[in-house]
């Protein structure tokens, strides 16, 4: 890592921050010029970049319409919410991981990790039937609480990770003080986590956000539907708004994007801790 | 398993009772649920407008959801199992069978029998074990798209009418032009290229894939010489690269730009493609025929079915209103607007500000008759998706004849028949 | 007496929120899956026959279903091995001391923005790219790469790669991030040791780095085999499972049993043999766990 032949190495580098930028942007800037463009124009040969119908067509029509307005407004509502319970409900459970040793605690863990290999397409039906005897067919609840079971395994197992790295004795040094438990986690393990938590609720929002099947299959009527759902919509029998289409998962990265860049510092040193145990 | 299933039940039944109560106490407050895809190809709010009539009629409201069509079938498969389909049903004809013997649909027969509703109005009913679940509203033909232009640049004077003909403009197409003479999409997800793609020529020539409603597709001399068919046009570079990884739409975007000379395509499609690309320059023609046939010619029909849900609480109303989706006002103003063909026979639609090309496929239509056997065949999707794997395995030269190619298909057919 | 049940039952307490949530929404399901793996056809048949195992003769001894394991196999250790090897790539580079903060801040929003799209969207672009009349193509064409338009999703050589390379690429910024967090966790001072000890470039990744990311690497990897076993949306939007079977994974398989031949049964008897490698790697994993702590 410290070298004496500082030149090539820079080069090199450089090469390959490019070629990797390729690699990982091209793609999306396609689909961006694609945004801009007919719904012909995208099937063109040879492709272009930018053509002569170069319009933000795509977009003004997005923001007209309320109901895909309204999609982007379930999209956060849901995935802010999915943060926020699964946030909370993962670090008490990290923290019982993290802090004592009980009975049924490997299964527990085994469980946690196992569950997630079931292809969701299978749970569909049983899934479905469950949420409507529990009264949440087509309403925010239904989608929450699914998009929770869902992150809730890697929130646990990385915040598990994250407290093992802080030592006990600051939980003890609050209960020799006269405090509980539960202020110790909540008034000094977690202040100290922040970093790590953050990362946690970007990837959660993130899951949350870009969900589909369950999405679609929970909600019926479009009042409640997603960005992803709203995206499907435009694929029809015999028309498809592929602009549209590009149009609206550009705007859907956006929010994240934003977020990414806002949280950058604490969503690298967050995960640092949380990993490495 | 069975428990849980049963507190579902329970629950659904309570709320289907207070659900029921409500409803004998207020007939007016009854609102129907409408699933469909229909209202993104319409014009904006058309379908609204349609509905809204009913309302204005009956007192009984109607409440449209929509679902991307990908996933139409997944959906209406899901709700069916879980109690939680819409009340009416926008239905393809390939899923009444599946549905209908899932018990997820309601028999229409009986239904129409208690309203007393005279169904010889009716162009066509989609049957299970003889009763009616589905009624076409609207057909869409599948005629030939003939892009004009490629066949002037090709050499090509006449649009080809027989099979021979065809293969040869496709070998001037192919000689004199970078584009590709035809398509038939054959990506695994959608395989519908091998309804409309495919069995329409067999269809066109008089040509059937079943006989007394089971499959027959060995000692099919017909069906055998088309599989040939295809083979000579993939094998000499006839068909657009990568068939095998493309859906209806690929091929609809490949002609748009002018990039395919022939394809076999809803009518349905016509507005797209004249607003998507105003310059390109095609007709509609008759399907080709084999070289020694001149019976009637039978054209590839797709439909958009009504169905009523098992689970409806409001089978009344909702007959009402299908029957009101099929009178001869709505159903000849539903047609005009989605460039199809009225499911009434009665109706009259008022095509004239429909553009001149539809009439030309309007007139191809009244030549021949509507045929589609894939629609109320049990499993058609999985069907198709049989013969298309075998189609390209017999492209691909891992199949040795088309005999091979077709015994190969009939068995894994009769697996879904018996 | 009491308070030694009180701080028996804290840990339970805490798991409480969790427990009840994956009992219900997620174990529930799963059982019921698991109970209509057992029957001879659920759902689309009112009056199912209990059959015992015979859905798992069925499904074990269908060459179909080893076919999509074969294929699942591919797709899932090359996704894994070339996740890691980019995602490694990737964070060495963002970490050298030879790039400016905002430089690296850029170049990492770039990196990861693969992560921001939703599997349809990057289905639908991942078409087009790859379309015979797509960009990729005109490339080829262009530099005379090849004479002939390649037919990446419609070959059966090479529809498997092609699909495999979209799922490449939509995944790899997980492994990115991580082991970016990773690198920043390691103490200078080991390398500092190394090069005293007159380690190069190379000694020093293959003594101090990977040995620090050990623990991050094995979890990635394990996470990563669980999420790419069951990825469906992508392979489904992309090819189908086709042309004939040649990117059959598991995941199309159960599909296209339940929901085009409607066999919920075979298809909830996949999933369970799904889940029982899951939980088998599951227990390796949190025993592995054990053994580090």
């Amino acid at each position: 890592m410290i070298g004496k032949q500082k030149k090539p190495v820079k080069v090199l580098i450089i090469i390959l921050l490019i070629l990797g930028a390729i690699w990982a942007g091209f793609p999306v800037l396609w689909m961006l010029s694609n945004s801009f463009k007919t719904n012909a124009e995208i099937f063109e040969f040879p492709p272009k970049l930018i053509t002569e119908n170069f319009s933000f067509t795509a977009y003004a029509k997005i923001f007209q319409n309320p109901e895909q307005v309204r999609f982007f407004l379930n999209s956060y509502a849901i995935s802010g919410i999915v943060v926020v319970l699964t946030l909370f409900i993962g670090i008490m459970a990290s923290y019982a991981f993290s802090r004592f040793e009980f009975r049924g605690k490997a299964l527990i863990n085994t469980v946690i990790v196992a569950v997630q290999a079931v292809p969701p397409i299978t749970l569909l039906i049983p899934y479905l039937s469950l949420i409507v005897t529990l009264k949440l067919f087509n309403t925010y609840w239904a989608l929450v609480l699914t998009y929770l079971v869902f992150t809730l395994p890697y929130c646990i197992l990385m915040v598990t990770g994250y407290l093992n790295t802080m030592p006990r004795a600051l939980d003890e040094a609050v209960m020799i003080d006269g405090g509980s438990r539960w202020t110790a986690l909540w008034k000094i393990l977690i202040p100290s986590a922040i970093p790590g938590l953050i990362s946690v609720g970007m990837y959660t929002f993130m899951q949350a956000w870009n969900e589909y099947l369950f999405a679609l299959t929970l909600t019926k009527t479009n009042d409640m539907r997603t960005v992803p759902v709203g995206i499907n919509l435009l694929m029809g029998q015999h028309a498809y708004e592929w602009n549209q289409m590009m149009a609206m998962s550009v705007l859907g990265s956006l929010p994240i994007l934003v977020l990414f860049l806002f949280f950058q510092k604490y969503f690298i040193a967050g995960m640092t801790a949380g990993a490495v145990k | 398993m069975t428990g849980w299933m049963k507190k579902s039940l329970v629950v659904a039944a309570a709320a289907a009772m207070t659900v029921g109560m409500t409803a004998i106490a207020s007939a007016e407050d009854v609102t129907l649920e409408f699933q469909q895809w229909w209202g993104v190809e319409l014009p904006d709010g058309a379908l609204q407008e349609i509905v809204d009539g009913f309302t204005e009629e009956t007192g009984v409201g109607i409440e449209l959801l929509s679902n991307p069509y990908a996933d139409t079938k997944t959906q209406v498969a899901a709700g069916a199992a879980t109690g939680t389909m819409a009340d009416v049903v926008g239905l393809d004809g390939s899923w009444v069978y599946d549905f209908a013997q899932q018990e997820a649909i309601a028999n229409l027969s009986e239904l129409m029998e208690a309203d007393g509703y005279d169904d010889s109005q009716l162009s066509d009913q989609i049957k299970y074990e003889g009763s009616t679940y589905m009624i076409p509203v609207v057909n869409f033909a599948y005629p030939l798209y003939v892009n004009l232009d490629i066949l002037e640049e090709a050499g090509v004077e006449e649009i080809p009418t027989n099979w021979t003909e065809f293969l040869e403009a496709c070998d001037k197409i192919a000689e004199n032009t970078d584009y590709a003479a035809y398509c038939i999409p054959l990506n695994t997800e959608a395989p519908n290229g091998i309804q409309n793609q495919f069995s329409s020529w067999l269809w066109a020539s008089g040509g059937s894939l079943l006989e007394d409603g089971k499959p027959a597709l060995t000692d099919n001399e017909l069906l055998t010489s088309l599989v040939d068919y295809f083979k000579v046009m993939k094998e000499s570079g006839y068909l657009s690269d990568g068939v095998e990884a493309m859906h209806e739409q690929d091929m609809v975007n490949e002609f748009e730009n002018g990039r395919l000379a022939f394809m076999v395509d809803g009518i349905s499609h016509l507005t797209t493609i004249k607003n998507e690309s105003p310059d390109l320059n095609f007709t509609y023609a008759p399907m080709p025929k084999a070289d020694d046939y001149d019976g009637p010619s039978g054209l590839d029909v797709a439909c958009w079915g009504i169905g009523i849900a098992e689970n409806c609480e409001h089978k009344e109303e909702a007959m009402a209103f299908i029957e009101y989706m099929m009178s001869p006002e709505v159903n000849a103003k539903l047609s005009q607007l989605a460039n199809a063909f009225p499911g009434n026979s009665t109706a009259e639609p008022d095509y004239s500000e429909n553009d001149e090309l539809f009439l030309k496929a309007f007139d191809i239509f009244q030549e021949g008759y509507a045929i589609n056997e894939f629609t109320g065949a049990p499993t058609a999707e999985d069907l198709m998706r049989s013969m298309n794997e075998q189609l390209i395995l017999y492209f691909d030269g891992d199949t040795d004849s088309a005999e091979d190619m077709l015994a190969a298909t009939q068995e894994a057919w009769e697996e879904a028949y018996n | 007496m009491n308070a030694k049940l009180k701080k028996k039952l804290t840990p339970y307490g805490y798991l409480l929120p969790t427990i009840i949530l994956m009992l219900i929404l997620l174990v529930i399901p799963i059982v019921m899956v698991i109970g209509y793996s057992l029957y001879d056809n659920v759902i689309a048949n009112k009056n199912p026959v209990f059959v015992g195992l015979s859905n798992y003769q069925k499904v074990l001894t269908n060459s179909d279903f080893w076919t999509a394991v074969g294929h699942t196999l591919f797709f899932v250790i090359v996704s894994i091995v070339a996740h890691m090897i980019i995602g490694m790539v990737f964070a060495l580079i963002l970490n050298t001391r030879y790039l400016g903060t905002r430089t690296k801040g850029i170049f990492r929003a770039i990196y990861a923005l693969p992560w921001m799209f939703t599997a349809s969207v990057i289905a639908i672009t991942w078409r087009m790219l790859l379309d015979p009349n797509g960009v990729l193509n005109f490339f080829i064409q262009f530099f005379h790469i090849s004479s002939e338009k390649v037919t990446f999703l419609a070959s059966r050589d090479i529809a498997l790669q092609s699909v495999t390379l979209i799922n490449i690429w939509s995944g790899y910024p997980f492994y990115m991030i991580s082991i970016l967090a990773g690198l920043q966790g390691i103490s200078p001072d080991l390398y500092e040791a190394a090069a005293l000890d007159g380690a190069d470039a190379v000694h020093s990744f293959t003594g101090v780095t990977i040995p620090q990311l050990r623990p991050i690497l094995i979890s990635l990897i394990m996470l990563d085999f669980v999420w790419t076993l069951q990825q469906f949306a992508l392979i489904w939007m992309t090819t189908g499972g086709g042309p004939v079977n040649a990117t059959e994974t598991v995941s199309t398989w159960i599909y296209k049993q339940g929901f085009t031949k409607f066999q919920y049964s075979m298809a909830s008897t996949g999933a369970v043999i799904l889940l029982i490698v899951c939980t088998i790697i599951g227990i390796f994993y949190v025993r592995h766990q054990k053994a580090e702590e």
